[in-house]
């Protein structure tokens, strides 16, 4: 009981002489709004990472290599968009983090907490869908804005040069080759060592997805698919990426801009992503 | 007086914010025993419980603004507390019990221990029984079977779903049933 009154004197003593405060309430509001704000940050970039995420499966040629089974894997995952599903993760893990640090709902057991946010990523990125706000991210990343930095390396992993997968038009037919025009570049693929017959003749302009090993300039494609147009991944995809950055359109042969009209008006017109997009690979 | 001990914990948690700071040692007197009741389970030195004592007061003092008027003071307090005294644990890295003759009855009554059996013998081993368990079993023990806390006031200072602390209730007795058949003192 001595200790009890000794320890009630103690801290009265403290604050009567002011030595002990009562924190502003002011600090606990900016507290909880803080908590509440990153919170909330949080979720939007994961709804805003889910988003892009869907995009860029649907955009890209990366889940198109599946179709190819076993032999489609390493393609597979040298396209997958690791960055982004890191990025979705973490911001999942930091607003359940959140919830966990502070008790925000501790009444409910954390997996349910973690389904919810989950859930609450997925509804939020298809909502993000509808307002097109990936399309939007792509059609900026050409333009000189700080988001371009940013965007950038999340997006344009499927315009990048894989060694085990490709997918593009059919620019010239060869006895044993075919040239593809792919958003990076034109690639001269062996078609000399395929393990399946193709169903259908190839010829110009047809859409084409393969799967092989890239062995110096040369592709060398173990399996070859022909793509409907309204398939064909990266279709929806910028012009200015379809074939690579400004710098790298000089090299492209004059002959593709001059017998591929609407495509070469695109290249000369320098137009922004989203305005010529369709243009790119349409016939 | 009169006034102070009609005023619940909550109507005065109200007073001490708005307008008088002495009422404080009102909250003090009501909880300083419960309180340091509760940390005798985990702190065994005299001077390092009164320390963290004081320290709880003192945090729940100058955190007074954080607590919610519409939900009961004493899980919040109790939930300092519990914070206060698994940072002492950590700090000192230590692991300590000890339980009363009353609370002593308490364990014996509620998890069926042999009355026959020499109560000196079996408290050395309910105390290095609750000494062998996992933290959250052994605070959820303590916090049922010593401060008679109910599930909902448990959730709020361990801040685990209600369904959880039913859980390590029963997962914490039955570790503490197994620890001690080990030494044969329980009926089966």
């Amino acid at each position: 009981m001595s200790q009890n009154n000794k320890i009630e004197e103690q801290v009265m003593a403290g604050i009567k002489s002011g030595k002990i405060k009562l924190r502003s309430r002011y600090i606990f509001l900016a507290e909880k709004l803080g908590i509440g704000s990153a919170f909330i940050f949080s979720i939007i970039l994961a709804a805003l990472f889910f988003n892009l995420l869907f995009f860029y499966l649907k955009a890209s040629d990366n889940l198109m290599y599946l179709s190819f089974g076993s032999r489609g894997l390493f393609a597979f995952f040298e396209s997958f968009p690791y960055l982004l599903v890191v990025i979705l993760i973490l911001a999942i893990f930091i607003a359940g983090l959140i919830i966990k640090k502070t008790g925000l709902s501790y009444k409910k057991p954390f997996g349910y907490m973690a389904v919810g946010l989950v859930l609450l990523a997925m509804i939020g990125g298809g909502a993000l869908t509808f307002a097109k706000v990936a399309e939007r991210i792509e059609a900026r990343m050409n333009c000189n804005c700080p988001s371009e930095m940013f965007f950038r390396p999340l997006l344009s992993n499927d315009m990048e040069k894989r060694n085990s997968g490709l997918a593009g038009r059919i620019n010239e037919i060869g006895e044993d080759f075919i040239t593809v025009q792919t958003p990076r570049d034109i690639i001269k693929i062996d078609i000399s060592k395929l393990e399946k017959e193709l169903e259908t003749d190839l010829s110009t302009g047809l859409f084409v997805i393969a799967v092989g090993e890239k062995k110096g300039d040369v592709f060398e494609a173990k399996n070859i698919k022909i793509v409907n147009e309204d398939e064909m991944p990266m279709i929806r995809r910028g012009v200015n990426e379809c074939f690579g950055p400004p710098e790298d359109r000089r090299n492209i042969p004059l002959n593709i801009l001059e017998t591929e009209g609407r495509v070469g008006g695109c290249l000369m017109e320098k137009k922004g992503a989203g305005s010529c997009s369709k243009n790119c690979f349409v016939k | 007086m009169a006034i102070n001990s009609n005023l619940t914990d909550e109507q005065l948690v109200v007073v001490v914010r708005e307008s008088d700071k002495e009422m404080y040692s009102e909250i003090i007197r009501r909880y300083s025993s419960k309180i340091g009741h509760y940390l005798r389970k985990f702190i065994r030195n005299s001077d390092e419980l009164e320390d963290v004592l004081q320290n709880v007061f003192i945090k729940a003092y100058q955190n007074l603004y954080d607590f919610n008027t519409n939900r009961k003071f004493s899980p919040w307090l109790y939930r300092i507390a519990h914070n206060e005294a698994l940072n002492n644990l950590k700090k000192y890295k230590k692991e300590k019990f000890s339980l009363d003759e009353t609370e002593w009855e308490i364990v014996d009554e509620k998890i069926n221990l042999k009355d026959s059996l020499d109560n000196k013998f079996l408290k050395e081993d309910i105390e290095k029984g609750l000494a062998q368990m996992k933290d959250k079993y052994r605070e959820v023990l303590i916090l049922y079977f010593f401060e008679e806390k109910t599930y909902e006031e448990i959730s709020e200072i361990m801040r685990v779903p209600v369904s959880t602390v039913g859980v390590l209730l029963m997962r914490g007795k039955e570790f503490l049933k197994q620890i001690l058949k080990k030494e044969k003192y329980v009926t089966k």
